[in-house]
């Protein structure tokens, strides 16, 4: 579980020191809907890039500007100041337009910082829709992106290699999955962050040591005594976060567990497995787009409100907190829709506007979620003692 | 019976009540100091003193406000959205809604029949709409922050503030100031600044029932007047204490409600 936290919260963990130290290549993407299969068969080792670690916005600022959401400005600041440099490539995709303008503003950037465009740079596009000739358009991208990663590394990617890393990467799901059910249920015996930090190493280590790990750390829960004191039991959604101190101001002097959530960064995307008997382009783009449950896909608000209900029922939530970064149309927008429609099935609801970063907001964050954790505690006694 | 403590360290202000049958017996108020812990400490020794009693004979105490994790003396703390929901119902048991201007936080709330917190919203994305704003303003006017309500009243043709920046608005002032403005006029301009910015807020909670304003600027009648108006709402005043220890007070119940339901419970 360590490893976990160690990987989740720094860029330059160990597994990824061990994987270069052979000098095996490396690429980072940024959006959950690039199937990371694809790097596996080809013998590299795909990393989600993450804008941890972030210690100022002069480069962030000075090419994205003041009014747009500071998670792709972090990772352009990382960029620039060459946290990144050890990618091999990187992938870029329109996960929403501030995303999509990365690749723009690191080309740029590219001009007047050295070294900080990789060798391999590519723009995997991505519809908005899954239907008909989206979901055709969707295969026919993963298609060029398998010929351009074969041209540029010199590899090839079969069937066999895509159905081989599909397996792989579906165990690790198969665990997740598992140990998730430890969390959502009546007596949950690991926390929030704990199990935050062990979904985001999913997309940063190497995946047959990610899955080793996983198995361990799921042999040693199961022999865990349920967690105390969890009284209220929160569903976290919203935003990307690639952070577990934002579940942690949850979870720390309260008597509240992140049970739930359906972040970027979380089970909702690593929780389900891809088909594995069908042709492996297929259940990928199936996997990838077609389960896609992010706002930023067209016509699929309902589909989302439903997915966010069963979790609230199977997990048993008592309230949920929904974040969104500053200037997040998407989830700003949906998070509004879906207070609307959960307060009125009795669902306390709060949300939240955040600054991305290593928890800028602190203090003005901990007095609503401690705020909305006591509306919560209504009928409970105020206090134990300190 | 038990004498309980409330204390509501704030960004601005430090204050403590002391409670004795849900009835005040002390209180204090103060400029809060760099180190929560002593203004916390400041302030309930003001409040002590008030009421002639030592730390020792507090049964039972609650912290709230941005320092309420650091009073040595707190039994448990409480956040201030709570605490001014309760203290509100204390100062008006029939409030429904209340709005809290803080030094830097303005929160609108609605309240069950219990005084406990159904809804709220705080601001986001500046401080414009809190003490903080008034205060600068009161600086640049050369005039003591008590003094803008009564001002207002003066005022033939108030200045419109276009920014809802608390620095830009001051360069406003400044250039009014310079150009002859009377300064009733400009002082009006602030509150109605100040009440429009803290009406957009409140709407987003629907406000209904009975409504409360706490926090210091509850005493600036030109904000006051011009919320009420922004609002179509009569705001009503709370008369059983100052309504800027309503957090205080809200803590100092809640300390009541906690020792009485172990009672209770024994």
């Amino acid at each position: 579980m360590q490893l976990f936290h160690d990987v989740a919260n720094q860029i330059k963990c160990q597994p990824l020191i061990d994987w270069k130290a052979l000098n095996r290549p490396v690429v980072g993407y940024t959006c959950s809907q690039v199937p990371a299969e694809i790097f596996h068969a080809a013998g590299i080792l795909p990393i989600r890039m993450r804008g941890i670690e972030t210690d100022g916005m002069d480069i962030g600022d000075a090419y994205y500007g003041p009014f747009i959401c500071s998670f792709p400005k972090c990772l352009l600041q990382l960029v620039g100041k060459g946290a990144y440099k050890f990618i091999d490539g990187a992938v870029i995709t329109p996960g929403c337009d501030a995303m999509r303008r990365l690749d723009e503003c690191w080309r740029k950037a590219g001009e007047d910082y050295d070294g900080i465009i990789p060798g391999f740079f590519y723009y995997f596009d991505v519809p908005h829709k899954a239907e008909g000739h989206g979901m055709e358009w969707f295969v026919e991208e993963i298609e060029y992106l398998i010929a351009e990663i074969e041209d540029y590394f010199k590899v090839t990617i079969t069937d066999e290699n895509l159905r081989a890393a599909i397996l792989e990467y579906n165990k690790g799901r198969r665990l997740l999955s598992e140990i998730e059910s430890m969390r959502t249920s009546e007596t949950p015996v690991v926390s929030g962050s704990d199990m935050f930090a062990a979904t985001i190493a999913g997309t940063v280590m190497p995946r047959a040591q990610y899955n080793e790990e996983l198995t361990q750390w799921m042999a040693s829960l199961s022999q865990s005594p349920p967690m105390e004191n969890v009284r209220k039991r929160i569903m976290l959604i919203g935003s990307i976060t690639d952070d577990p101190d934002l579940i942690r101001l949850i979870e720390t002097d309260t008597d509240a567990m992140v049970v739930a959530e359906n972040l970027c960064f979380g089970v909702r995307s690593e929780g389900r497995p891809v088909d594995e008997d069908a042709d492996p382009i297929s259940a990928l783009a199936e996997h990838y787009l077609g389960e896609s449950t992010c706002p930023r896909m067209y016509g699929r608000y309902k589909q989302r409100l439903a997915v966010l209900k069963e979790k609230i029922e199977q997990s048993h939530v008592d309230g949920v907190i929904m974040q969104n970064i500053r200037f997040c149309d998407l989830h700003g927008a949906e998070n509004a829709l879906f207070e609307k429609d959960l307060e009125a099935e009795g669902i306390p609801c709060l949300r939240l506007e955040r600054e991305y970063g290593p928890m800028i907001d602190k203090g003005r964050l901990k007095l609503r979620i401690n705020a909305f954790l006591e509306r919560l505690g209504r009928g409970r006694k105020y206090a134990s003692s300190n | 019976m038990s004498i309980v403590a409330g204390c509501d360290v704030g960004s601005l202000t430090s204050k403590a009540v002391i409670m004795k049958h849900n009835k005040i017996i002390g209180s204090f108020i103060l400029r809060s100091k760099p180190r929560p812990r002593d203004s916390a400490d400041a302030a309930v020794k003001g409040a002590l003193d008030a009421a002639g009693l030592a730390l020792e004979d507090i049964t039972y105490c609650i912290g709230t406000g941005y320092g309420r994790d650091r009073m040595a003396f707190a039994d448990h703390s409480v956040s201030e959205i709570s605490c001014h929901g309760k203290g509100a119902k204390w100062l008006l048991p029939s409030a429904r809604t209340v709005i809290d201007i803080g030094g830097q936080d303005c929160k609108a709330m609605k309240l069950d029949s219990d005084g406990q917190v159904e809804r709220f919203n705080a601001n986001d994305k500046c401080a414009s709409g809190t003490g903080r704003f008034l205060e600068v303003m009161a600086n640049v006017l050369g005039m003591d922050i008590n003094e803008l309500g009564p001002l207002s009243r003066k005022a033939r043709s108030p200045i419109t503030l276009a920014s809802t920046c608390t620095v830009w608005a001051q360069a406003d002032v400044i250039k009014y100031l310079n150009s002859g403005t009377p300064i009733e006029d400009i002082g009006a301009g602030v509150n109605t600044a100040m009440a429009k910015r803290v009406a957009i807020l409140a709407n987003t909670v629907k406000p209904e029932g009975d409504v409360l304003m706490t926090g210091g600027v509850a005493k600036n009648m030109g904000v006051v007047a011009t919320l009420e108006k922004l609002l179509g709402l009569r705001i009503k005043k709370a008369r059983r204490a100052d309504p800027q220890m309503a957090g205080a007070i809200g803590a100092a119940v809640m300390a009541y409600e906690e020792i009485t339901s172990r009672v209770l419970e024994n």
